[in-house]
């Protein structure tokens, strides 16, 4: 009920006033306007009247105390008539109190933050770091950029309906195309929902460096700060969320490929009456498809909304492929029904699309097991990442010449052998690693008589 | 310069034309509008209302002018002309609801204090900052009722600084080439904010401006509300005739400040206002109504108490009134809401709901 | 149909509006037996009398301040401002008064009248008889301001100006006055004020603009199409209150966008246009929105020709857009 009267702004942005003198006294009643102390501003000097008809219980100001405007003058208890006793002893100045908060309520319910549009996994590779010329004009698409992206996209050359876009609804912002140049292994199933898988060998290869000025003379930066968003972020995201989720357990098997390689060879030959390139990928992938057979517990994926393991009873194999332009990894569809030279013609012919940016959009997506080959870059051993939700990934790496032993029926021999490491990372929770020693196992077989995969 | 009541309250057998009871009522008024603005002073001071502007002093100018005109006249007033809405009848609550700037102001809370807008019981323009610009609309007014052949008049009220704005000289000329029925009320108080009315102008009077628009001049003593009276009802008869406009000075002594943002202690010789006080308006009136055997100490107090109840009561209904919506930020800045203001509204009610500001009502923008 | 000046359909439909409504009202400097420097009131004194067509003392103040008070006490005033760059002596009266008499007084006291001024440059008319000021009404809310550029429009839109509730500012080219002819029907008609009319259709490029500049953005688009360039000319029409939704429909259809006006670039309306696009519909943008304006400098004279954007300078800003 009692009235803390604050000074007031009396003039139009007054700040504070000087109490001049007080015209009643502790204890006094008043009436409603009564003047009750004089105030000098730079305005006016001017007497307060009192809000109410009231006691006065307390002066809270001395003359010639300056005072800002919302501080405390007086206080009064509103009612009653005139009393002759005086009230009983003040309570002690309060300190100052504030202006009123402003009405500043935190939002209750704050407007929530748009969540971070799910990310439309990066496309294809990044525009090689090599100065290349810049790609023809093509007629406007209708791609959803920013000015800026555009402009980027034409000083780095690079097709921007490839690059994909970090804005909301897809937006493609500069920030995706400079991520998009840079960060040579940022893979992605374009279109597809998945995020990037990682195909990548272990140590991932460094980032083609985005175009940095020569630093100036003297002295070089011991620093440069790359920041971590667009292409490159979605990727750790894509990585964070397979290796967090996914248990992954890698075996590596070694076998030996010295038939396979002469095998090569000669269906190399065949191939090229025919106009087709024959490596030796279409045989790992038959190879695969012949093992999934075997072992289908790790041909699928992982349904978390369904919770249930999806286990396709065709093969799709994801072919992570490292072109100039960086890594993509287009789809061979049912392998499991084409022979080598089919495989190999279908490689090719995709491999010429990927190449020339002609690979649709469909062709990236839907594999059910995947192979990631960076043989020709190096390592013998990886810990492959797989392609969340996928069950499991199939990493093949370089040949290496090395004494081996072969058994023969006169004893054992000592030769120059050909040898590749395969490695396969399954997700230990829905399968054991023990399938995957034993997938590995028979691809062992199957390639080091590979004339076991006409079966 | 024109003077009726003398010192002693007598008149020399002048005959006012006015009923002991109409002679009441213009004092009445000059009380209510006195406490009126002494209330608002008070309100101001104790942080109750933001701004108010002072009229002591002038009361029988702002009545006596007022007195002279119809209720289909129409006012064109100054922001300190509290005296002639009373007068006419307007209600100290509705000024009071626009002291206040609440819900119930007819400005909805848009104005600062003292900018007023009536049009009934009679129509008293609505009141804006600039000094002047309402000249030429009392004109524009004027003209609107000569063109259809009526016979209202526009009574147009300002100050001694006004008189140099570009809207009274625009106004001025334009009614003398009209012969528009305007008459023009120059209340010469003394001061335009700090500075002094010999200050404002080289003419010899306010009222010798007239001349320069081919129109009469007349000057009256404005603390003697019969004079003022009689030269506003001669103006005002001129220009019901068609015989065209005419300016009034009323000479008169602001006794108060500009506004409350004003203090004149530091301007004004203290020996002037001393003067001043001798003359003041309401205590002459007393002296002719005494003389009539219409007043006394005890009709005074009567009549305070009456009023000081009236305008008390009306300052804390207004008080108690709530603020105006949210929404009547945006409403009336044309006849009909615009799509652009009408997301400005919703994001304005939107902001509102997520401070939690009880304003924003259930946040939906309800135009 | 008639085939009409601009300044004659001007003509026809103050005529028109002062037969059907007895309270419309139109005055100003040597409007009257005079008929306007521009002839645009020619024959009004004759046929409505010096009540209803007068000629006022020289002063803008005095002209905008009587409208504002007939125009709350039963009339509809048609005032004229001889030429816009003298209009700012009733700067004070259209801002402070026109504009907030409705908002201030609740509605209890408004002001529907027009205001009438020739604008723009183009008749050699130098510093003061050529300014393009519409920014300045622009940023006053509470007013409208209009700008016809066709005959058809100039009538239609200032009959509903007319009849408008609300205070509005139209705004004249008079570089069209003479010289762009049209058909305009008879009698009574309104355009609606804040609607666009789209000038030329065009798939490429989207050019908006008002008042003597229309022709010249479709003259520059005409030069564009021989290039293979479809341009969309969008005549704004209404300044304030402007169709939005209008403008950044048709700037996303193309996403290649010039502003185009002979009033300064700095603070100008293309600065309005290219912050809405910007904030609505960015993503849509392929290249920068441009403006063509006049320079940053008073209006000259002899080098008028070199200051208004003319065709080749919107051509030259069509092709950049195009060509990001």
């Amino acid at each position: 009920m009692a009235i803390e009267f604050k000074l007031p702004d009396v003039g139009e942005g007054v700040a504070e006033g000087e109490i001049v003198q007080w015209l009643v006294s502790e204890g006094d009643f008043v009436e409603e306007h009564q003047s009750v102390v004089e105030v000098m501003t730079d305005k006016a000097t001017v007497e307060i009247p009192a809000p109410a008809s009231g006691t006065i219980t307390g002066l809270y100001a001395r003359p010639g105390d300056t005072v800002p405007v919302g501080q405390v003058l007086f206080t009064l208890t509103p009612g009653g008539a005139a009393r002759a006793a005086p009230s009983p002893a003040p309570v002690p100045p309060p300190s100052p109190v504030p202006p009123p908060a402003p009405v500043d309520a935190p939002a209750p319910a704050a407007a929530p933050a748009p969540a971070p549009a799910p990310a439309p996994a990066p496309a294809a590779a990044p525009a090689p770091a090599a100065a290349s010329t810049p790609l023809p004009r093509r007629a406007p698409s209708k791609v959803l950029a920013v000015p800026s992206a555009r402009r980027v996209a034409r000083e780095l050359g690079i097709d921007l309906s490839r690059v994909s876009g970090s804005g909301r609804g897809g937006v493609v912002r500069r920030a995706d195309v400079e991520a998009f140049h840079s960060s040579g292994g940022a893979a992605g199933l374009a279109g597809t929902a998945a995020p990037a898988p990682s195909p990548a060998p272990a140590p991932a290869p460094a980032p083609a460096p985005a175009p940095v000025d020569a630093p100036a003379p003297v002295p070089a930066p011991r620093q440069t700060r790359v920041p971590f968003r667009g292409v490159r972020r979605k990727i750790a995201a894509a990585m964070t969320r397979s290796t967090s989720s996914a248990v992954h357990f890698t075996v590596v098997e070694e076998v030996d490929v010295t038939d396979f390689v002469e095998l090569r060879e000669r269906a190399k030959a065949i191939g090229a009456e025919s106009g087709v390139k024959i490596t030796y990928t279409p045989f790992i992938m038959k190879a695969t498809a012949l093992a999934l057979g075997r072992f289908p517990m790790l041909n699928g994926r992982l349904d978390e909304e369904a919770q249930e393991i999806v286990r396709c009873h065709y093969v799709d194999l994801g072919i992570a492929t490292d072109t100039q332009d960086g890594l993509i990894v287009p789809v061979i569809r049912a392998v499991e029904t084409k022979g080598v030279m089919e495989l190999a013609r279908e490689l090719g012919e995709l491999a010429e699309r990927t190449r020339s940016g002609k690979v649709r959009p469909e062709e990236l997506r839907g594999s059910t097991f995947s192979i990631t080959n960076a043989g020709s870059i190096g390592g013998i051993l990886a810990t492959p990442i797989i392609n969340h939700p996928d069950i499991a990934i199939l990493g093949v790496h370089r040949i290496v010449k090395r004494p081996g032993v072969v058994e023969t029926p006169r004893g054992e021999r000592f030769e120059a052998r050909s040898y590749m490491n395969f490695s396969c990372s399954v997700d230990h929770r829905l399968a054991d690693g023990a399938d995957a020693a034993r997938f590995l196992a028979y691809l062992r077989q199957l390639l080091e008589s590979p004339g076991l995969l006409a079966l | 310069m024109i003077s009726v009541i003398e010192p002693d309250g007598g008149v020399n057998g002048y005959d006012p034309g006015l009923t002991d009871e109409e002679l009441l009522h213009c004092y009445r008024t000059m009380l209510r509008a006195r406490v009126f603005d002494d209330t608002c002073m008070k309100l101001q001071r104790s942080g109750r209302i933001s701004f108010s502007i002072p009229n002591l002093g002038i009361e029988a100018t702002q009545v006596g002018a007022a007195s002279a005109l119809r209720r289909t006249d129409w006012i064109f007033p100054s922001y300190r002309d509290f005296g002639m809405a009373l007068y006419h009848g307007v209600a100290a609550l509705a000024m009071m609801h626009n002291m206040f700037g609440n819900a119930s102001d007819s400005a909805r809370g848009r104005q600062m204090p003292a900018h007023f807008s009536f049009e009934e019981p009679i129509h008293l323009y609505s009141i804006s900052s600039p000094i002047g610009t309402h000249v030429p609309h009392a004109v524009g007014a004027a003209r609107a009722f000569q063109l259809r052949g009526g016979d209202e008049v526009c009574l147009v009220s300002f100050g001694d600084g006004g008189t140099s704005s570009l809207g009274f000289h625009s106004g001025m000329n334009f009614a003398g080439v009209w012969r528009a029925p305007v008459v023009f009320l120059c209340q010469n108080n003394g001061y335009a904010i700090s500075c002094p009315s010999d200050a404002q102008t080289a003419s010899e009077t306010y009222a010798i401006k007239a001349e320069a628009y081919g129109m009469p001049g007349v000057k009256v003593d404005g603390n003697d509300l019969l004079a003022v009276r009689q030269a506003v009802v001669e103006a005002v008869a001129r220009a019901r005739r068609g015989d065209g406009p005419t300016l009034v000075e009323a000479r008169t002594f602001r006794m108060g400040g500009h506004s409350t943002s004003d203090d004149p202690t530091r301007y004004v010789p203290p020996d002037v206002l001393a003067e001043w006080a001798q003359r003041d308006p309401l205590e002459r009136f007393e002296r002719f109504l005494g003389k009539r055997g219409l007043w006394s100490a005890e009709v005074r107090e009567g009549m305070l108490a009456t009023a000081r109840e009236e305008i008390q009561s009306a300052a804390h209904a207004a008080e108690k009134t709530a603020a105006p919506g949210l929404e009547t930020i945006f409403s009336d800045v044309y006849a009909d809401l615009p799509d652009h203001l009408r997301a400005q509204g919703e994001a304005a009610f939107d902001l509102a709901r997520r401070k939690g500001d009880a304003i924003a009502g259930d946040g939906e923008f309800p135009l | 149909m008639p085939t009409l000046t601009l300044v004659q359909s001007v003509n026809d439909a103050l005529r028109t509006a002062m037969r059907d409504d007895p309270s419309v009202v139109v005055f100003g400097e040597d409007v009257g037996p005079k008929g306007g420097v521009f002839l645009a009131t020619q024959g009004l004194t004759a046929e409505f009398g010096a009540e209803r067509c007068f000629d006022t003392p020289l002063s803008e103040d005095g002209i905008v301040g009587t409208a504002i008070g007939m125009a709350m006490n039963g009339l509809r005033p048609v005032a004229e401002i001889q030429f816009q760059d003298f209009i700012f002596p009733a700067f004070d009266q259209i801002v402070s008064e026109a504009a907030k008499l409705r908002y201030r007084s609740g509605g209890q006291y408004t002001a529907p009248l027009v205001i009438r001024a020739p604008y723009g440059g183009g008749i050699r008319g130098g510093l003061y008889h050529s300014q393009s000021g519409e920014a300045y009404f622009c940023h006053t809310p509470g007013l409208k301001v209009v700008v016809p550029s066709t005959p058809h429009d100039a009538k239609g839109l200032l009959i509903a100006s007319i009849q408008d509730p609300d205070p509005v500012l139209f705004l004249e080219p008079k570089a069209l006055y003479r010289s762009v002819k049209g058909e305009v029907p008879e009698g009574s008609y309104r355009v609606e004020l804040s609607t666009l009319r789209t000038a030329r259709e065009g798939g490429d490029v989207t050019i908006f603009c008002y008042g003597a500049m229309v022709p010249v953005a479709t003259k520059a688009a005409g030069r564009a199409a021989e290039s293979g360039i479809e341009c969309k000319v969008i005549d704004l029409r209404t300044l304030l209150p402007l169709d939005e939704e209008g403008v950044l429909e048709a700037a996303k259809e193309t996403g290649r966008v010039v502003v185009l006006h002979e009033a300064p670039r700095f603070c100008g309306y293309g600065s309005e246009i290219s912050a809405l696009i910007a904030e609505h519909a960015i993503e849509y943008m392929e290249a920068p929105i441009k403006r063509v304006t006049g320079f940053d400098t008073p209006f000259p004279n002899t080098l008028e020709h070199h200051y208004l954007p003319d065709e080749r300078r919107v051509l030259d800003a069509i092709e950049q857009v195009h060509a990001y």
